[in-house]
């Protein structure tokens, strides 16, 4: 017996199964999604690229209010083989009355390690004083043009200056969502001294004369740096004239215990676990979303069988076994199935990109990244099919 | 009659369910608001560790930059003369431009009526001497080495088509915005700008151990309509705007979730028709009004969220924090203690009986609108 030309599932009923699995497919999707790319956009907050290694504080709760000495960039930079490093001061601060972290950089180093396009105005430079850059984000969100002058406060301590937009940048980065200053504003508005930065994030992996430098040759020297105590604190410790560098320089002892030296994505990973947040914690609380409303799932294929029980008796007395139904049933509604998961995960996609473009997803002052991750999408199908198996071949029919 | 009608939908065999399956939708809304609650809190504390002591500025009104705003000096000796008022010092902040070798930079000066003062407030050290006329300034160690300004240098500063050379008697480096500022009397703004009795800011520092509200609210009242107060360290609002970037997301994503309990009472009261359609057409066939079929239907579908959502609420609350006390097991560095507001489990309740509401309508319309000869016994 065949009953797959019989139409006898009304397509008003099988719609409301459509809309209850669209939208637990949804709820699974901007789940995923928006936790997934709090989690990658933070990962690659310091760069994504192999071979950068961040110099950071291990006693830092955050890795935005850390202190190192920074003339340990100079000792690094003298290792042959390491082209590129970058001093970070990051500073959390209140721009026209929102929130904002703006970056202090020396820009020449910065702009080795992280690619930037101006899109309108300059780049700034070092002996620019009272400049910025803003990233397009935040640009937009606040209304910032070329040559606007603005009072920025640092929150971290009491101090607040005007800075003018010198240019407005794009990285496709969680940077667009800040504003880059050079060090020693942010400095000032972190509340550091110049003998310190937040960060020192350092290129290495760079072949001379067939040796490659390696984490632990940064590692060695910062060791050496710590063992050496060239100063008492504060003290200018005879480092040489640089070029382009204004600010003062000065070199302080240190502990090499309270130094850390990462991979930039562990670096920041590592921060992520001390909260527990993990990739796969993500996704587990994620699949826990999707099959706490599987139950309505379940629920909905009961309803559709106890709205057809008429139909599904009549073929019982017919002679269509209970295998032959269920088997008709599954092949009738599973089509419909993954139809409304990938309705549900579209819609959960343009849901989660019109609350970007809204300016509501953000974590941290940075705008949440949003991309159709392929496992999410492949989950998805495949808890919908599953959840539909087991639903209708545990389900008494006829 | 209708209290009998409503006992019997709500012991047909698919209430548990149904409630089971609002429990567990709630139960993700308020363990992740539980959750949330958690990592707002902490922020809230990580923020408290901070000591905020910074000064306040008094600012016009309108003025998006310091450079650009204009408050009376006579006010700053007013606000002095309070008791809570530790200092109040008017300064004059503007841009001018300084003739270098390389051509004209934009740069900004800082003037005062006591430039030592200020000095020693910020803990600048000095090499050189403060200024002490208004042909003499001090410039910061920053901007001396970005353009090479030496002590006893003359610097030619332009302002307005307006030419003045002033002598460099200081260098100083306080590691605040000040380093990057030349460093002037009062006198030399008025010389330079032309504009008197006006100010840029008064900064000023409150005594210590004042109730700085009752400080505050004072300060205020002497303050005229077009200017403003502001704290310079505004770490609470940094916080606040922090939370409520999470909040506000979390608020969006919780309407998907209430849009799937809608569905759900969609498919429990498509249920509760189909499989109580006899009973329901019966006390049609007996005399029962449309109202009362509609409020039957609506009662069950408001008791089932109802226990469904305080159910999910403990649900996901006690969830959470087993999930936490968990985690802790197997990585003890992490310290989590989700916990849930009274309000907002009223809200949760609230909203999701709204939804529940919302989505059995349609079903409920339809059936009482259909003949009772014509439902199927």
């Amino acid at each position: 017996m065949r009953l797959l030309g019989f139409r006898y599932l009304r397509r008003q009923r099988v719609a409301a199964l459509v809309m209850i699995v669209a939208f637990s497919s949804m709820l699974f999707s901007i789940t995923a999604f928006s936790l997934l790319g709090f989690y990658r956009g933070f990962s690659a907050y310091l760069g994504e690229g192999e071979g950068i290694i961040v110099i950071y504080d291990r006693n830092s709760r955050t890795p935005f209010t850390g202190l190192v000495p920074i003339y340990l960039a100079e000792r690094i930079r003298a290792i042959s083989g390491v082209r590129t490093m970058s001093p970070e001061a990051m500073a959390p601060c209140i721009l026209k009355g929102e929130s904002v972290f703006l970056r202090g950089i020396v820009p020449e180093d910065f702009s080795k390690l992280s690619q930037l396009t101006v899109m309108e105005g300059g780049m700034i430079g070092l002996e620019d004083l009272n400049f910025m850059v803003a990233g397009r984000n935040v640009a937009e969100r606040l209304g910032l043009n070329l040559d606007d002058k603005v009072l920025v406060s640092g929150i971290l301590t009491g101090r607040c200056l005007d800075l003018r937009v010198k240019g407005v940048f794009v990285s496709h980065t969680p940077m667009d969502d800040e504003i880059l200053a050079p060090i020693y504003v942010g400095q000032w508005l972190r509340g550091a001294d110049y003998a310190h930065a937040t960060l020192i994030r350092v290129k290495i992996g760079i072949e001379v004369e067939g040796k490659t430098v390696s984490r632990s040759d940064v590692s060695r020297v910062v060791a050496e740096e710590a063992s050496r105590q060239p100063s008492p604190h504060g003290e200018e410790a005879g480092l040489e004239p640089s070029q382009g560098l204004i600010m003062p320089r000065m070199a302080i002892g240190f502990r090499a215990e309270d130094i850390g030296i990462e991979e930039a994505s562990s670096f920041m990973r590592g921060y992520l676990e001390r909260y527990g947040v993990t990739r796969e914690s993500l996704l587990t609380l994620s699949i826990a979303v999707f099959f706490f409303s599987s139950f309505s799932i379940a629920l909905g294929y009961k309803v559709i069988i106890a709205q057809h029980r008429g139909e599904l008796d009549v073929l019982r007395s017919l002679g269509a076994s209970r295998r032959l139904l269920k088997a008709d049933l599954l092949a009738k509604l599973l089509p419909w199935s993954i139809m409304a998961s990938f309705i549900g995960t579209a819609a959960g996609l343009a849901t989660l990109n019109m609350i970007q473009e809204w300016g509501y997803l953000r974590v941290l002052s940075h705008t949440v990244p949003i991309r159709a991750d392929p496992l999410v999408i492949a989950l998805n199908f495949s808890f919908a099919i599953l959840l539909s198996a087991i639903t209708i071949l545990k389900s008494e029919v006829g | 009659m209708s209290s009998l009608a409503l006992k019997s939908l709500l012991r047909s065999s698919g209430t548990a369910s149904s409630i089971v399956a609002i429990a567990l939708l709630v139960a993700i809304l308020s363990s992740a608001q539980s959750i949330t609650n958690y990592i707002n809190f902490q922020a809230e504390m990580l923020g408290k560790l901070v000591y905020v002591g910074g000064p306040y500025l008094i600012l016009s009104g309108n003025a998006t930059s310091i450079a650009d705003s204009r408050v009376d000096a006579g006010l700053a000796s007013k606000l002095a003369g309070l008791s809570c008022v530790r200092w109040a010092v008017p300064q004059r902040i503007f841009e001018a431009e300084l003739e270098t070798s390389s051509g004209r930079r934009a740069i900004d000066v800082r003037c005062l009526e006591d430039a030592r003062g200020f000095l020693e407030r910020i803990g600048a050290y000095i090499n050189g001497t403060t200024p002490g006329s208004w042909f003499e300034a001090g410039v910061g160690e920053v901007l001396a080495r970005a353009y090479d300004v030496n002590l006893g240098d003359k610097l030619e500063l332009v302002i307005g088509g307006k030419h003045v050379k002033l002598k460099i008697v200081g260098i100083f480096r306080s590691q605040t915005e000040s380093d990057a500022e030349l460093l002037a009397l009062m006198e030399t703004a008025h010389m330079l700008t032309g504009e008197n009795g006006t100010v840029s800011i008064i900064e000023i520092s409150l005594q210590p151990g004042v109730n700085s509200q009752e400080a505050l609210s004072q300060i205020a009242q002497l303050l005229p309509e077009n200017v403003r107060l502001v704290q310079t360290q505004q770490l609470k609002e940094f916080m606040q705007q922090m939370n409520a970037q999470t909040l506000a997301f979390l608020n969006l994503w919780s309407i998907a979730v209430y849009a799937v309990v809608a569905a759900a009472s969609y498919i429990i009261s498509t249920r509760l028709l189909a499989e109580s359609s006899y009973e329901l057409s019966m006390l049609r066939a007996l005399g029962a009004e449309k109202r009362l079929i509609l409020t039957l239907i609506l009662t069950y579908t408001l008791t089932v969220s109802f226990i469904g959502s305080a159910l999910g609420v403990a649900l996901g609350t006690a969830g959470s924090q087993t999930f936490a006390t968990m985690l802790r097991w197997f990585l003890p560095s992490v310290d989590l203690a989700p916990f849930i507001e009274l309000w907002q489990v009223l809200q949760t309740i609230g909203l999701t009986v709204a939804s529940s509401v919302l989505g059995c309508l349609y079903p409920a319309l339809r059936f009482i609108h259909v003949g009772f000869m014509e439902k199927p016994l």
